[in-house]
């Protein structure tokens, strides 16, 4: 029975995008079909979450990844995808399904907190079940009501981590200190920057004195940017880079970056001449959400799994593999329990005074954030 | 004997089956036009549809039943067909979606389907804002379409006169890149030229870096993230596209012309730039063809082999389609590269005669 009802609506589906692929030929639905994703799937009963890579633990040996702990205690199907390599491809991706009152395949997905926001502006996620989530009462305080989410049933935290300096010793010679050390011309065409545009400006303001919690318009955030046109028409940046920087890093092709916490500490492991530094200025925070695009069919099954990754003792599993601050209270006792170590780490752990200087990127506005994101384009050359 | 429906059938095709064939090439080609690119939508298309389906029919009903005087006048638009409905649908349909696209505008930030206003002002910013992407694809496409002439003339001159048995051999090296993809191979270089590769290695062991820093092709003791590298790139990928068309021309010149030639004293090299060369052009016109267009379009090799100095159209119109969402402004680009490169082969063409070109 349920095979035959599958197999019909799975005919039913390629009829359909044989039509689509008639009678739609407008470049929204080109690009769309480019992301590989068909709305209209019906009995689609397994749970997809579409995260950033590297970005959860896997299962190795013995040793159950998270995806699987949550499979064998919930009995739920879950699949799980790198897809999300970069906010603005992402969106741009979603943007003619869930822009047309169409779903997306996948049930949750992780925006960075400002495309959360605007993802929540624009009415394309469901409300998040918050009762079915009882665990979500371990939600850090730092973390609830963000102006992305007044109301906070949109949106729960993944992981958070700090955009700061990374650097290969080998490569550079010396410890690095300061976001000043990203424009020595020692290290020209040996310096890479993130094509993610609030990490980028955001260490460059608080390199030039400004701090990037506070601004409201463009012209308080020009000088960053004219400094980052001049590192780059003098040969200073050799690329601009998403999750890849840390292949260069490796390789020492990168001097020096702007790189993730939890990259680098990941990559540190392995390779010990790549370090990670909080520079003297501050660095910037950031955050990555789970949130239900709408219309996902899979909402309780959602649910599920954001309770489970809630729970301390999963949520320390996690953090000790990814090295991103977790948004769950009570992890540090866990990891304490797994490495003690690792619970001293103040890049997983800031302490008062740490958290002092780290500052989140400003909600920009429409139209200011418009601007922000022409001009970054227009540097970063693409 | 005949039914009198095949029978009228016949009395009409004879009147004017050349006229039908050719009306009927077009029809059918205007309804997929029509459904490619959305200008009719719901019930009118499928009525378009059946339409041109009844076309098709009647024009196969025709090319059975007819006489065989018919059949003769039918042919040829018969064998168009299958081109220009592939053509309409894939080609004209998107292109006309395009243009549209170029000329509208957004109402606001995030809209799907941005509205046809005859937005000129695209075409502006596509000039405007990426003179230089522009510049950089046509000066690195161009020097590495000369790179690929210089260095895949021999190699093909090489195949064709001189390789003997070993022939196919060749052959087959020139093609065995095709068995990867485009990407992988691309990518491959980002290692084989990295500053701790092999290759940078070399030329510092033995001491080169000073010589090819002044020759620009080395930027600060690195080869990669440079425009030569991103030339170099372009000019390894289209290679072979180079290598196979001027085979092909070189390969049919009768080797007896290059003896008659010596017969009268003319030098092994003259005989090569009065015999040889001009009977390869062809070759070599079509080779730069398949070089030069989708060289000054790409985007992957400036992608991974450059900076951000170095960025192409290509990467440009990616960004926007992709990143920027602007579909507009996107298009406006596209149709400006489309209309400059055409205009270059036009002229291009004019300049070296497309009348052999085989």
């Amino acid at each position: 029975m349920n095979i035959s009802k599958r197999e019909f609506s799975r005919r039913q589906l390629l009829i359909r995008s044989g039509l689509a692929g008639a009678a739609g030929l407008s470049l929204p639905a080109i690009l769309a079909a480019c992301g590989g994703d068909d709305g209209g799937d019906s009995g689609a009963l397994t749970l997809l979450f579409e995260n950033w890579p590297e970005y959860i633990d896997v299962t190795d040996g013995d040793v159950l990844g998270t995806i699987d702990r949550f499979i064998a205690a919930s009995g739920v199907a879950m699949s799980y995808s790198e897809a999300f390599n970069d906010n603005l491809e992402y969106f741009a991706k979603i943007q003619p399904l869930l822009g047309t009152g169409k779903s997306i395949e996948a049930d949750i997905i992780a925006p960075t907190q400002w495309m959360a926001g605007r993802l929540r502006k624009l009415d394309w996620l469901e409300k998040l079940p918050l009762n079915k989530i009882p665990n979500s009462k371990n939600l850090e305080d730092a973390f609830k009501l963000p102006p992305s989410d007044p109301t906070g049933e949109y949106s729960l935290p993944w992981q958070s981590g700090i955009a700061g300096i990374a650097y290969n010793i080998d490569a550079t010679g010396r410890e690095l200190k300061s976001i000043a050390d990203l424009f020595d011309p020692e290290f020209k065409g040996k310096i890479g920057m993130l094509t993610e545009m609030r990490d980028t400006v955001g260490l460059l303001l608080l390199g030039l004195g400004v701090n990037p919690s506070d601004i409201t318009s463009f012209d308080e955030a020009a000088g960053a940017f004219e400094q980052l046109e001049k590192a780059k028409s003098d040969g200073q940046i050799r690329a601009f880079t998403g999750n890849d920087y840390i292949d260069d890093l490796g390789l020492g092709n990168f001097a020096a970056c702007i790189g993730w916490s939890g990259d680098v500490l990941q990559l540190g492991i392995d390779n010990p001449s790549v370090r990670f530094v909080v520079p003297e200025e501050g660095a910037t925070l950031w955050w990555d959400t789970m949130v239900v695009p709408k219309g996902a069919k899979n909402v309780e099954a959602a649910a599920k799994f954001m309770d489970f990754v809630y729970d301390p003792v999963q949520a320390a599993q996690l953090t000790a593999y990814v090295q991103y601050i977790s948004p769950v209270k009570g992890v540090r006792e866990e990891v304490a329990k797994i490495d003690s170590a690792l619970a001293d780490n103040p890049l997983l752990f800031p302490d008062d005074e740490t958290k002092k200087r780290f500052f989140p990127f400003a909600d920009l506005s429409d139209e200011v954030e418009m601007q922000f994101e022409e001009a970054f384009s227009g540097i970063i050359g693409a | 004997m005949t039914p009198p429906v095949v029978s009228r059938v016949r009395s009409l095709t004879k009147i004017s089956s050349e006229r039908f064939g050719l009306v009927g090439l077009i029809l059918v080609g205007v309804a997929l036009l029509l459904i490619g690119a959305r200008m009719v939508s719901g019930p009118i298309a499928v009525l378009v549809l059946v339409f041109a389906a009844l076309v098709v029919v009647g024009w196969i009903s025709l090319a059975i039943l007819g006489n065989p005087e018919t059949k003769r006048a039918l042919a040829p638009y018969g064998l168009l067909k299958p081109g220009s409905m592939w053509l309409a649908l894939f080609y004209l349909a998107p292109l006309w979606t395009l243009l549209k696209s170029s000329l509208s505008s957004k109402e606001t930030r995030f809209e799907v389907f941005p509205s046809f206003t005859w937005e000129f002002a695209n075409y502006g910013k596509a000039f405007s804002d990426f003179g230089p992407q522009f510049g950089r694809s046509f000066l690195y496409a161009g020097i590495a379409t000369a790179l690929t002439i210089l260095i895949g003339y021999p190699i093909a001159y090489v195949i064709a006169f001189r390789a003997g048995k070993y022939r196919n051999l060749l052959l087959g090296l020139v093609v065995i890149p095709f068995f990867t993809s485009y990407l992988i191979r691309t990518i491959a270089w980002t290692s084989i030229l990295a500053d701790s590769g092999p290759v940078v290695g070399i030329i510092e062991s033995i001491h080169l870096t000073g010589v090819l820093e002044s020759l620009n092709v080395m930027d600060n003791g690195r080869l990669i993230n440079t425009p030569a590298a991103v030339i170099g790139g372009l000019t390894y990928n289209f290679l072979p596209f180079m290598i196979l068309p001027i085979y092909v021309s070189l390969e049919k010149i009768d080797i007896g012309l290059v003896d008659a030639a010596q017969d009268l004293y003319s030098s092994g090299s003259r005989a090569l730039r009065k015999v040889v060369l001009p009977l390869s052009i062809p070759g070599v016109f079509a080779g730069t063809l398949l070089t030069f267009i989708p060289a000054a379009g790409d985007f992957v090799n400036a992608q991974f082999l450059g900076n951000p100095n170095t960025t192409m159209i290509g990467n440009s119109i990616q960004d926007q389609f992709l990143r920027q969402n602007n579909y507009p402004v996107a298009s406006a680009m596209s149709f400006v590269l489309m209309a400059i490169i055409t205009a270059l082969v036009v002229v291009y063409s004019r300049f070296f005669g497309t009348e052999d070109l085989a």
